[in-house]
């Protein structure tokens, strides 16, 4: 369809100059810091980290920091999604928990691998719709209803392997806890391009759009002739297959499942995207925002191991962390 | 009791107030009127301390206004019970009325049997009837006016401010807050009433006072003053020139003027309404808008104008009645479906229901519509980008960029990213609803211009407004509405303020 579509002619005839030209260099040059904010303090951090620990800027540790953080990334893009559109999902790490086991237990049960995978991704799918269908049916909080969801996985996922871990993957632990060409682990790549097609998604699709917009302003959103209820189903069912391929990326990397492996990472995927830039309130934030959130949580924690810096003062160190990056965004 | 002297308030680009002063007596009831913006609600701000007058000053029992705070005022015993209610929905009945000032057992402890035995004291004094222990969510609003009002006895009102209190009421209801009134009245407590109902301030209020562009036009005892003679006041006409156009019947005038006539004959209406009966107020309304035509659609809050238009955009269903788009049957579950079928509406508060204020102007405009720039699953950016900038050069919507966000629009021009999604959604129906309020002198005139372009190009254009004034300046049709009902539809030409200001408050025109 043309663009003209939407006009008429008697208003394009009069077709007057707006008065716009002169502040748009302005408006190009002037920099807001909130959104730069972590790319600065990520940078600082690298430099100072590798002029203190040379050993930082090694290939084989920079593939380390890439490869912890990755599920944390991955999972993290989901988390962008849902809190871009207004909303917030507690339940992908127990997701992941479950997804992974899934696939852990028919692999032990002599399941071919490839249905093992897609068994996982149609769970963690499952479970995705089940939150969006709940979220978009009921008027309380997605927090309190992907809170309960993430008790109920985290239960199902005990019970199912009662509560002892899978602890062979197969060949998924070579291929996804492996590395793909010149030592680049393929966790990494499987990262990039994740962030990669959340980007797109979020940018250049008609329901990343939505998203943005439902997050914003719900009933700005209602009255333009946007499906709300339809919409966040279908934004909670993309987070759960990616939860799903986080799931698959780490029991890779473990070469194992464990009903127990998600905790925290809801948390710690929340904090990455507020860190990041994508706030919790919704209608604003990205892919790309969101991956410094992940890196720069990736590269403290590696500095301090560094360092040898203890586990309590390291948690102590990341708490510091998310409260500055809250409050450098607040005053926006 | 209390005294307003001299009091001017001045906001950019509006003068609210201009040296207004009035006097309320103890135990009496004085009423303000006003058409909207005539100041009476900076008015009751600056009464109530939420704003401080620019000069002049106000007297309460003698005691001059040292500063302008709620807390203040509310300690010399002014309240104030707006249309909104400013009670906590989840907080039972008796919390609500002590809140703030509950009785404590120690610093820390609340004392809740005493707080129940007071809220039930004064409520049995002011005779309401309601369970102390209920939510006040769960409460009608009728029983929630009148916990307010204890709420304001509890703190020691002596001065009671009513904005609008019968808005939400029904007829015993009514009678039942009349009652109340005179009680408290009884009891030398004063209250300033507030209302467009002129048959209510006529049966409750001592004293009249009429505000016309923030300026005092005058004070008068009830008795010496007719409702006509109030309508001409606010108006601001000459009480004996209204009788005359008042006196030729509608329907003759409407005949003499041959040009809409014509129009009317011409074309088949787009827009028809017949015999819609839809949610509380709306009774077997029927209308019709022809193409090319700028309807307007006035009348008081709750005459039922604002349920027109959400049936319209399927945010209302009707009881019984049809609704035809060109003929054709036409029914919306959503404004999704609304849209659909060439129906667009423009919420009365833009940057609340109308923008996504984080998006930028090019993304509120296509939202609408994004199937239009979307190939092979993903948006034309550059396409987005050409539609909007043919908007905001059309429409000159002042912005450095299409890319700006809409949060960092002046209202004026947020309505206009609003008229450009109207157009992108192709609507031949535009319902617009108190599209010049809280708009700037110009950016109104642009609006008008902007509807009457839309119009000539052969849309269908539904104003609701109570802004009978500016309505006038661009509409060629006022349809007025009164208790749900149409009370009368007049060529904008023949139509006079008076007349319409008149039929909306329902005040006799053969006076």
């Amino acid at each position: 369809m043309s663009p003209e579509k939407g006009g008429n002619n008697q208003l394009e005839a009069k077709n007057r100059p707006a008065q716009k030209e002169p502040h748009r260099t302005a408006d190009r040059l002037r920099i807001d810091w909130t959104t730069y904010g972590t790319t600065v303090v990520l940078v600082v951090g690298i430099i100072i980290t590798a002029i203190f620990q040379p050993v930082f800027l090694t290939v084989s540790n920079i593939a380390n920091v890439l490869s912890q953080i990755a599920v944390l990334g991955i999972l993290t893009m989901a988390q962008t999604i849902v809190l871009i559109s207004g909303g917030i999902d507690l339940s992908v790490g127990s997701n992941v928990a479950l997804s992974g086991v899934t696939a852990g237990l028919l692999f032990l049960h002599g399941v071919p691998l490839w249905v093992d995978c897609f068994a996982a991704l149609g769970c963690a799918t499952a479970i995705g719709l089940i939150n969006g269908l709940l979220v978009a049916q009921n008027r309380a909080h997605p927090f309190i209803i992907t809170l309960g969801m993430l008790t109920l996985l985290e239960g199902i996922a005990e019970l199912v392997t009662g509560g002892s871990p899978v602890n062979d993957m197969g060949a998924l632990a070579t291929i996804l806890g492996g590395t793909i060409f010149f030592g680049i682990p393929t966790a990494v790549v499987l990262l990039f391009i994740i962030v990669v097609l959340t980007a797109l998604f979020l940018a250049r699709t008609p329901l990343g759009r939505t998203a943005y917009a439902i997050g914003g302003n719900e009933e700005a959103s209602y009255l333009s002739g946007i499906p709300i209820k339809r919409t966040k189903v279908y934004i909670y069912t993309l987070a759960g297959v990616i939860s799903g391929i986080a799931a698959l990326t780490l029991s890779g990397i473990l070469n194992a499942a464990e009903a127990n492996i998600g905790t925290g990472l809801e948390l710690q995927s929340i904090a990455a995207a507020v860190i990041g830039g994508t706030p919790l309130i919704g209608g604003r934030g990205g892919a790309w925002r969101s991956l410094q959130g992940v890196l720069l949580l990736g590269v403290v924690s590696n500095s301090l191991n560094l360092m040898s810096v203890g586990a309590n003062y390291q948690n102590i160190a990341l708490g510091v962390i998310v409260l500055i990056a809250v409050m450098v965004q607040k005053n926006r | 009791m209390l005294k307003v002297e001299n009091v001017s308030k001045q906001f950019p680009g509006v003068r609210a107030l201009r040296s207004v002063s009035l006097e309320v007596n103890p135990g009496r009831v004085h009423a303000l009127v006003g058409e909207n913006g005539a100041g009476k609600s900076t008015l009751v701000k600056i009464i109530s301390g939420a704003q401080p007058p620019d000069s002049g000053r106000i007297i309460f029992n003698g005691q001059v206004f040292e500063e302008y705070s709620p807390s203040y005022a509310s300690a010399y015993g002014i309240s104030v019970v707006y249309q909104r209610q400013q009670l906590v929905p989840m907080l039972s009945v008796a919390e609500n009325i002590l809140l703030g000032a509950q009785p404590r057992r120690t610093r820390f402890l609340i004392d809740r049997s005493a707080t129940y035995r007071i809220a039930g004291d004064l409520l049995n004094r002011l005779r309401v009837k309601v369970d102390l222990r209920k939510r006040v969510a769960e409460l009608t609003p009728a029983l929630q006016q009148e916990i307010a009002i204890a709420k304001a006895l509890y703190r020691q009102a002596k001065l009671i401010i009513l904005d609008e209190p019968t808005a939400a009421l029904g007829p015993k209801q009514i009678e039942r807050l009349f009652e109340l009134i005179r009680d408290l009245c009884s009891h030398g407590i004063s209250i300033l009433y507030i209302s467009h109902h002129l048959e209510e301030i006529f049966r409750l209020a001592d004293r009249i006072t009429i505000l016309r562009d923030g300026r005092l036009v005058t004070t008068q005892s009830t008795s010496d003053l007719t409702q006509s003679a109030v309508v001409n006041l606010m108006a601001g006409h000459d009480p004996q020139r209204v009788a005359e156009p008042a006196a030729i019947p509608a329907g003759m005038a409407e005949a003499n003027s041959e040009v809409p006539m014509e129009a009317l004959v011409a074309e088949e209406a787009l827009l028809e309404i017949r015999g819609l009966t839809a949610g509380p107020v709306l009774r077997n309304v029927s209308l019709s808008v022809p193409p090319g035509q700028v309807v307007g659609l006035t009348g008081i809050l709750g005459s039922g104008t604002h349920d027109i238009a959400q049936v319209l955009f399927g945010l209302m269903q009707p009881v019984s009645g049809e609704v035809l788009l060109e003929g054709t049957p036409f029914t919306a579950r959503s404004p999704q479906e609304a849209i659909a079928q060439g129906v667009f509406l423009v919420p009365e508060n833009p940057a609340r229901d109308g923008v996504v204020a984080q998006l930028s102007i090019a993304q509120n405009i296509s939202l609408v519509d994004l199937p239009s720039i979307t190939r092979f699953g993903l948006l034309q950016l550059r396409e987005e980008a050409q539609t909007a900038q043919k908007y905001v050069s059309v429409l000159r919507i002042a912005a450095p960029s299409i890319m700006r966000e809409v949060s960092k629009l002046s209202g004026g021009n947020q309505q206009k990213v609003l008229l450009a999604k109207a157009l992108q959604a192709r609507a031949r129906v535009l319902i617009l609803e108190e599209p010049t309020q809280g708009v700037d002198v110009n950016a109104k005139e642009e609006i008008h211009r902007i509807v009457r372009e839309l119009a000539a190009t052969g849309k269908a254009v539904l104003v609701i407004s109570t802004d009978i004034r500016d309505l006038l300046l661009f509409t060629d049709r006022m349809i007025v509405l009164r208790e749900g009902q149409i009370v009368d539809d007049l060529s904008a030409e023949e139509a006079d303020y008076t007349q319409v200001l008149n039929l909306t408050l329902g005040v006799g025109e053969s006076e």
